[in-house]
């Protein structure tokens, strides 16, 4: 079994009167249980060179359905005007948009495709999946 | 304009053979000054609808806003859902076990609001946008 964490830092001194200093951290386990995750794609890049309409990133029919995977994106490049959407495949629901340097950490069922989008040529990004068999 | 920074560690000494230490720090998009402040409710809804507790409702800010939200439960089959209220069907975008948390961008045009499986389990959620 291996343990593996998540820690989320959001720091602000000026974004409100007090300052934000706030800190989240889980360990990553299987569905239901305390078994640490035990399978991952690795930290993997992808390039674009042409801009892309609901590419397929991540596909559900890798993964087994209903269960606890997590997920992370980056944007990779600095760009503060080309931004990747991310995309649930069913109903194209929006996740949001990631500019240069911007990252997400979500929970992954293994249900639905993952798809991007990109709005200019030459992106790249980085994710990774890590999940249970 | 406010400068707030989120960072990611993901780390595992035995995920793999080679030790996982990844860690990413990101300077919020656009230095977005408001914040709906860390937000702590109970979520008592069991299911999509008008008792569900909402967690961001459209068009409060600009896009790009970013969401922080984390299932407070110690039991990880008490699941918290948070669903797209403004889309037809109310799809669901996370689904959070008992102490995950998330961290994502948010196009801020879509209302989330979020039921759970179990009657109360405890959310905390911040957004962090620009006022429009």
């Amino acid at each position: 079994m291996a343990t593996t964490t998540a820690t989320l830092t959001l720091a602000s001194a000026d974004l409100t009167s007090d300052s934000l200093s706030l800190t989240a951290s889980t360990t990553l386990y299987k569905a239901g249980t305390t078994i640490g995750l035990d399978q991952t794609t690795g930290l993997s890049k992808k390039v674009y060179a042409a801009a892309q309409t609901n590419a397929t990133l991540i596909s559900a029919g890798d993964y087994t359905d209903n269960t606890a995977g997590r997920l992370f994106i980056r944007n990779v490049g600095s760009s503060t005007t080309d931004y990747f959407t991310i995309t649930i495949a069913s109903g194209n629901s929006v996740i949001g948009r990631l500019y240069g340097g911007d990252w997400l950490f979500i929970p992954y069922e293994g249900e639905e495709d993952i798809d991007i989008s990109s709005s200019g040529t030459s992106m790249e990004l980085e994710f990774m999946v890590i999940h249970e068999a | 304009m406010a400068t707030t920074t989120a960072t990611i560690t993901i780390n595992s000494t035995d995920l793999l053979t080679d030790e996982l230490s990844l860690s990413t720090t990101s300077t919020l998009y656009d230095g977005p000054d408001f914040s709906t402040g860390l937000s702590r409710m109970k979520v008592t809804a069991t299911a999509a609808g008008s008792s569900a507790t909402t967690i961001y409702t459209a068009d409060d800010f600009a896009a790009i806003a970013y969401l922080y939200v984390k299932n407070t439960d110690a039991t990880s089959t008490d699941y918290i859902y948070i669903y797209d209220d403004t889309t037809s069907g109310d799809p669901v975008v996370l689904k959070l076990a008992g102490g995950d948390w998330a961290y994502m961008p948010l196009i801020a045009d879509k209302t989330l609001r979020a039921y759970a499986t179990t009657n109360p389990t405890t959310i905390e959620f911040m957004v962090i946008g620009t006022d429009q």
